[in-house]
């Protein structure tokens, strides 16, 4: 489920800080009504694209430099849920077992060849092919072209989320000669907004782009000049935006009290969740964890809000709950089921069999270092002894899953489904062996999330969410946020799943 | 002169094949899976023994020397496991960055910490040599990012004279490429600078003081010709610390291409690190060692030039 370094998430979160606020807060005008919009779009990115080819690339933070030059399938709303782009609309078979897709006819690549469901069924086999691309497509057993404008996604059984990693970054279109010469990653040659100037730009330090005059969705993207600068230090991006060379930037809390000052608009919403990853909640690895009191006991244990005001400087939300904050399964008053009270730890750990607590292995990487202190003072006083195995980044994403809990930070994703499936049911680097189905409470609740649809299944989804919480399945500690600012005229809507939302989202106003 | 030349050359070749064969090891003993990193998480194991074997991994590590030294003496470093763009390619672009930044920044400590040095170490004890060495002080005790920061928020936030961030090719504008670099320059030379000067001063105090130079004055001789004639003899202690300093600012770079936000090595550098780019790291390794190689030479010859004893050492 990887759409960004794990690293580079952990130390998003170390750097953001702000008062605890709801998530999702829509952008909100500095008080600015009458100023003029500029025209040029100049973005202070975290990070460099990691591939101009759709296949390789993250989502993390490649949204804006992919959504700039490609068009995708299907995109998102601010919430998660799958709105058009170039397939106009799509209908799921009864059987759930295919899904067909209406493609807009008037869409060209930059090349000038026209976006046609050949190119279409091109782009999502080489898509499917895809080393980080093919997360969107491990259901589908072929894509079949049905006319000129349509196609057809044959699945191998249902598949709740494709719809949903499509929309995220996983079905940009792509010219089906530039995918035949292999040149996406030099040059890329999409039928998006804009198209990628290479003669004026300098990779890894700023791309300029072309506007697309006659783009079938032009209004969509109104800037007539968009410039996007990687730029990975903090204050360097901050001072870029002071000195006006950049006009969008993805922030630092510690600059707030200065973006208001400058009358910049500031939008902020939860973006993943920082805690203890528990792999082993039948006692396999470590048999202390198979109970639930000792699970409960590890959530008792941490002040979650402490946590995030030592590590996070408040930006975020002190939460026990994997469901973003402000989104329709996360329930606040969840929060207070595991209020911190280290007495009741030390009881229901004693209740356990466990009054002196017990000897567990736990990986470390320099990047968690931030959150060790606080893991430490919670698990010395429950007596719980930890023996650290001190490992490179690469190294703790490889051998993390195999000790029985690690501490983590996890990008969340706005979408319920695709939540229950990349932070409970699926396969991904942190959750290799998926043991819900051995709890009994638990996989009840994921087979009725699986089996319903609409709004019974956002009531199943709620339900498996409480018992998660009660199940104690981790010991989330908070909800960190990431933070735009904005030059005044230029308005940004942050998307959970998109650690920089894609251009769509940022509009002049 | 010639075999003087050659013999510092053959080891500086010793040396380059010795921390190549060092970084080649050592990278592959750090970096234990590189397709996890190359690939994501994502990435099916199929698709990552698919990648192995596509870049050479599935080979013997001997095998995988030989065949990247074999191609490396050919000048070839192969192609990044990134992106699959040829490693010299992505050089030639990176490496005029931080050429330009330090570079620059050499000539910025060479002329005014000769300066500095020549007119203190002429006119010990004055007013201007006190408040050279004082200033001195403060800008050795200075670190280095802050005066960055700083000078960004007066010069760039401030006054808008220079970008905050970025680089500009000269072939794009000669005044954007100058304006790019003269920050960062400015920040990498500061520290050199007192350096510089405070090694010339005591080099050219201690020539002052020699019976030649009364012997030149007592001939007649105009003081700017005795003076250069100081220089002269006062300037391989000055010349060794620019040529350091130089090789110094190539890593000092990655700093303050971080804080200038410039696609230079330093950039390269962390992230090839990150995405166990093996083939990157050790294109970036021996253009360094080419660079400290080609500088340390220079000097040698510069002194032997300077003082022909020095060609017999």
């Amino acid at each position: 489920m990887k759409r960004m370094p794990l690293a580079i998430a952990a130390a998003l979160a170390a750097t953001l800080a702000l008062t605890s606020c709801s998530g999702g807060t829509a952008p909100a005008p500095s008080d600015d009504s009458g100023v003029d919009s500029p025209d040029a779009l100049n973005i202070g990115n975290f990070l460099d694209v990691t591939s101009w080819d759709p296949s390789l690339a993250d989502i993390g933070f490649d949204g804006p430099y992919l959504s700039a030059v490609y068009d995708a399938l299907i995109a998102l709303d601010k919430d998660g849920n799958p709105i058009p782009s170039l397939a106009t609309e799509w209908t799921v078979a009864d059987d759930d077992l295919s899904i067909d897709l209406d493609i807009r006819t008037d869409a060209v690549f930059s090349d000038g060849t026209p976006v046609d469901a050949d190119a279409v069924v091109k782009s999502l086999e080489y898509l499917k092919a895809g080393a980080r691309s093919g997360e969107a497509y491990l259901n589908v057993s072929s894509f079949e072209k049905v006319d000129e404008d349509t196609i057809s996604i044959r699945l191998t059984q249902r598949d709740d989320t494709i719809l949903y990693l499509m929309g995220l970054g996983r079905s940009y279109v792509m010219s089906p000669a530039s995918i035949d010469a292999d040149s996406l990653g030099k040059e890329p040659i999409g039928s998006g907004p804009y198209v990628l100037d290479s003669a004026t730009s300098v990779a890894g330090a700023e791309y300029h782009f072309t506007k697309v005059d006659d783009h079938w969705d032009a209004k969509t993207y109104p800037f007539a000049e968009l410039s996007i600068f990687p730029i990975t230090d903090a204050t360097a991006r901050h001072n870029a935006m002071l000195s006006g060379q950049i006009n969008v930037q993805y922030g630092d809390v510690a600059n707030l009290e200065q973006a208001d000052q400058q009358g910049w608009n500031v939008a902020q919403r939860v973006s993943g969740w920082a805690g203890l990853v528990i792999t082993d909640h039948t006692g396999a690895k470590s048999e202390p964890l198979g109970k639930l009191e000792v699970r409960q006991a590890l959530n008792y244990a941490f002040d979650g809000a402490a946590v995030l005001a030592a590590v996070g400087s408040g930006a975020g939300v002190a939460t026990n709950q994997v469901f973003p904050d402000g989104g329709a399964i996360n329930d606040p008053a969840l929060n207070e089921t595991y209020a911190y009270n280290i007495d009741k730890a030390k009881e229901l750990l004693a209740d356990a069999g466990y009054p002196d607590g017990f000897e567990i292995s736990m990986p470390m990487s320099p990047i968690f270092e931030m959150w060790k202190p606080s893991a430490e003072q919670a698990l010395n006083e429950l007596g719980i002894t930890v023996t650290w195995d001190n490992m490179q980044m690469p190294d703790y994403q490889l051998n993390a899953p195999n000790y029985p809990m690690f501490i983590s930070f996890l990008a969340m994703d706005g979408n319920d489904v695709a939540t229950v499936s990349r932070q409970l049911t699926s396969v991904q680097w942190f959750n290799p062996e998926p043991d819900y189905a051995k709890n009994e409470v638990i996989a009840p609740l994921v087979e009725k999330v699986q089996s319903a649809r609409g709004d019974e299944q956002t009531a199943a989804i709620q339900e498996l969410n409480q018992a998660l919480v009660d199940q104690a399945w981790w010991s989330v500690w908070y909800q960190a946020n990431n933070i735009y600012y904005t030059a005044a005229g230029i308005q940004l809507q942050p998307v959970v799943g998109m650690m920089f939302p894609t251009l769509r989202y940022i509009t002049q106003g | 002169m010639l075999l003087f030349t050659a013999k510092r050359m053959l080891s500086g070749i010793l040396l380059l094949v010795a921390v190549s064969i060092g970084t080649f090891f050592l990278a592959h003993l750090a970096i234990s899976d590189p397709t996890a990193a190359l690939l994501g998480t994502t990435a099916s194991p199929a698709q990552q023994a698919a990648l192995a074997e596509k870049i050479g991994l599935d080979r013997p590590l001997l095998v995988q020397f030989w065949d990247w030294l074999s191609h490396a003496a050919l000048l070839d470093f192969g192609v990044s496991w990134r992106n699959f763009q040829p490693v010299a390619d992505q050089l030639a672009i990176k490496v005029p960055v931080t050429l330009s930044v330090v570079t620059f920044a050499t000539l910025i400590t060479a002329v005014i910490g000769v300066a500095f040095g020549m007119i203190t170490g002429l006119r010990p004890g004055t007013w201007f040599d006190r408040i050279i060495k004082g200033i001195s002080v403060v800008l050795f005790a200075l670190p280095g990012f802050w005066v960055s920061l700083v000078l960004v928020m007066w010069l760039a936030v401030q006054l808008k004279w220079f970008p905050a961030v970025g680089y500009v090719p000269p072939t794009q504008s000669v005044e954007g490429w100058l304006r790019s670099i003269t920050l960062p320059a400015i920040s990498l030379a500061l520290g050199g600078i007192v350096a510089v000067a405070e090694q010339l001063r005591n080099a050219v105090i201690a020539q002052s003081r020699q019976d030649w130079v009364r012997t030149l004055r007592s001939r007649g001789l105009s003081a700017t010709r005795v003076n250069l004639h100081i220089l002269r003899n006062a300037s391989p202690a000055a010349l060794t610390v620019i040529a350091l300093m130089f090789v110094g600012l190539l890593s000092g770079a990655i700093v303050v291409e971080q804080i200038f936000s410039l696609p230079g090595l330093g950039q390269l550098t962390n992230q090839s690190s990150q995405n166990g780019d093996i083939p990157m790291l050790l294109g970036i390794t021996v253009i360094s060692i080419v660079f400290v190689v080609l500088i340390n030479l220079l000097l040698d010859l510069v002194l032997g030039w300077i003082n022909p004893k020095v060609r017999v050492a």
